[in-house]
């Protein structure tokens, strides 16, 4: 079952100018994406930055108003601004890139997890310290730590506090917009792991959105790559990885260094192959203004954006 | 809540120090600040502990056997042209100045910050219509203003002048807090906020009213110097209290007489030092907090 489903979702920022302030244009951060996912499964949203990967995981939760579109979730329409209701909010939560500016840095650790708590569930004051507790064990922290203070934690730490203020309500969707960005690598695995571990533990759905590509290897069913506010390419895993057909993707995938030094030769060279057929073919794939085009589906689970053909 | 929080956090030794410790620790490292706010506090608890003894019915009681007369026993400071004592009034002046000047700060403070807060909050539309309404207020005449209202206002009493001033002075600071605001907004945890459904009000008051405190502190502090010295301002030209209520403004403007002015500097000396003195005293701690707020100019 799709838990999620987004239509044609548009994100557009008015530039002003003027001595009368008028919108003279538009910058349109997300221009028409669509994609469905499935319950329990994760799906990556890759592109470089400024592409729209973020706007797009903050129009779904409401962060960002949506120009146009529609956003499913659960059944219901959530667009709309009646719809906007506590209970949406509820089932959907976001992580978020930074777990330094993400944590109020004048409230205790306590006060953050219970915040949602606070706001959805009346439980009585040792309810919710047993609560926020359990919470913190679940992401792996000291239980005693529920007085201290984001400042005194790492920032692996911190973003594990980040993460278990968004589990606290049992969400079904979590956003989680480059969660370990912010991250040293050491602790990006640790990290990572355990988003995989309370996703079998909890049934989560995942929204991933990352510019690093061995990471969404790692955590991801399906992939969509973005470039300038549009899909360029989307797929399963498999799909993304060893059949990319967009000249974006493959230089993308081209791009992930190789760790062993013998490959290095044949490495260089199929990137100045891809780089070739990049210069070559440019205008096969992106339109007069460099945008991708729309989505030809070329199997059951792959679109990719090309010019319509005939 | 938030004091509770707050409370805490300067009891731990080993927590790395928060907004008001900083300032609090700046303030004791510039010796000339802390000195200020100590002679300031002993000032306030001079004047507030003496003129609870004092009886104002009886000092400001003319008598006209006692005119101009210098500084003696009796009168500690001498009298004015009424036979009143110079002393008596200068210390109830002065509470009054005082209390005007906590009471106007806090007012406006309490109105600027909320102003503020809600436009830099919720930014846009809401925004825009609320700072014209601040500029339609930062254009108008304010001191002409204040003395029409003042005027016209039909029991003129110290809390009446408090409001009629407040509505006049709480620009500043709402515009200051404003910017301060609109940056916090767009921090992560006020977005996370927002995602876990806690409501607007909430979020402004609990969540970035307390992340902005060290700047609100200041910006009263800095305001209550200059808003000790309005009383005193506008009793000197006239509109203040009547001579019924003594006031530092009124011994001033005595010295508007060439003769006082000249030959009896006990009536307007002492008031005039004592505006000066409390003014910069407080605008020294003032300063002090000022510089603890920016990492740079730090001497803590």
């Amino acid at each position: 079952m799709a838990i999620l489903e987004v239509e044609d979702l548009k994100v557009y920022f008015p530039v002003k100018a003027g001595i009368f302030n008028r919108t003279v244009d538009f910058i349109k951060a997300v221009d028409g994406v669509s994609f469905t996912i499935e319950e329990g499964k994760t799906y990556g949203l890759v592109g470089e930055s400024g592409s729209g990967k973020t706007t797009t995981g903050r129009g779904i939760i409401g962060l960002e108003t949506i120009t146009s579109g529609r956003v499913v979730f659960n059944g219901a329409d959530v667009t709309s601004r009646k719809s906007k209701s506590k209970d949406m909010r509820k089932d959907m939560q976001m992580i978020f890139q930074d777990p330094y500016s993400s944590l109020n840095p004048r409230k205790r650790v306590i006060d953050i997890i219970a915040e949602p708590l606070r706001n959805y569930e009346r439980l009585s004051k040792i309810e919710e310290k047993k609560r926020v507790q359990e919470l913190l064990e679940l992401v792996g922290l000291s239980p005693e730590s529920i007085m201290k203070y984001p400042h005194e934690f790492s920032g692996g730490q911190r973003q594990r506090i980040g993460i278990a203020r968004a589990i606290a309500l049992k969400p079904k969707l979590i956003i989680a917009d480059e969660p370990v960005s912010a991250l040293d690598v050491s602790v990006q695995a640790q990290v990572l792991n355990f988003m995989q571990d309370i996703q079998k533990e909890l049934g989560l759905t995942y929204l991933f959105i990352s510019h690093d590509l061995g990471i969404v290897k790692h955590m991801c069913d399906e992939i969509a790559i973005m470039y300038k506010g549009r899909y360029v390419e989307q797929g399963t895993k498999y799909d993304i990885f060893q059949n990319p057909q967009h000249i974006y993707t493959k230089r993308l995938v081209a791009a992930i260094p190789d760790i062993d030094p013998r490959n290095r030769e044949k490495q260089f060279k199929f990137r100045r192959q891809v780089q070739k057929e990049y210069e070559s073919s440019y205008s096969n794939y992106f339109d007069n203004e460099g945008l991708a085009y729309g989505l030809q589906s070329i199997s059951d689970t792959h679109l990719v954006a090309l010019p319509e053909r005939g | 809540m938030e004091m509770k929080q707050i409370e805490a956090q300067t009891q731990d030794p080993t927590k790395s120090p928060s907004g008001l410790k900083i300032l609090w620790r700046e303030l004791v490292r510039d010796k000339v600040a802390l000195f200020s706010l100590i002679l300031l506090l002993l000032i306030m608890i001079f004047v507030y502990g003496v003129s609870f003894i004092l009886d104002q019915d009886e000092i400001v009681k003319v008598d006209l056997f006692a005119i101009h007369q210098p500084p003696s026993e009796e009168f500690i400071l001498g009298t004015d042209y009424g036979g009143r004592d110079v002393f008596g009034q200068l210390i109830i002046g002065t509470r009054n100045s005082l209390t005007i000047g906590f009471a106007v700060t806090l007012i406006s403070g309490i109105f600027g910050i909320a102003f503020g807060l809600i436009a830099g909050y919720f930014g846009g539309h809401t925004d825009n219509a609320m700072m014209r309404v601040l500029d339609f207020f930062q254009v108008l005449p304010f001191t002409m203003l204040v003395i029409v209202f003042v005027s016209i206002v039909p029991k003129y009493t110290i809390l009446a002048f408090c409001l009629i001033f407040a509505a006049f002075s709480w620009m500043g600071i709402a515009r200051l807090i404003r910017s301060k605001a609109l940056q916090e907004k767009e921090l992560d945890y006020v977005q996370a906020s927002k995602t876990l459904g806690t409501s607007h009000p909430k979020i402004i008051f609990k969540e970035v009213m307390p992340n902005i405190s060290s700047l609100i502190i200041v910006t009263l502090t800095l305001n209550l110097a200059a808003n000790i010295g309005i009383e005193s301002g506008l009793s000197f030209l006239g509109f203040g209290f009547p001579e019924s209520t003594p006031s530092l403004g009124t011994l001033l403007s005595y010295a508007t007489n060439p003769q006082t002015l000249e030959f009896r500097w006990w009536i307007w000396v002492p008031a005039a030092v004592l505006i000066l003195v409390l003014m910069l005293l407080v605008r020294n701690v003032g300063e002090a907090l000022r510089r603890a707020t920016d990492s740079r100019q730090r001497r803590g």
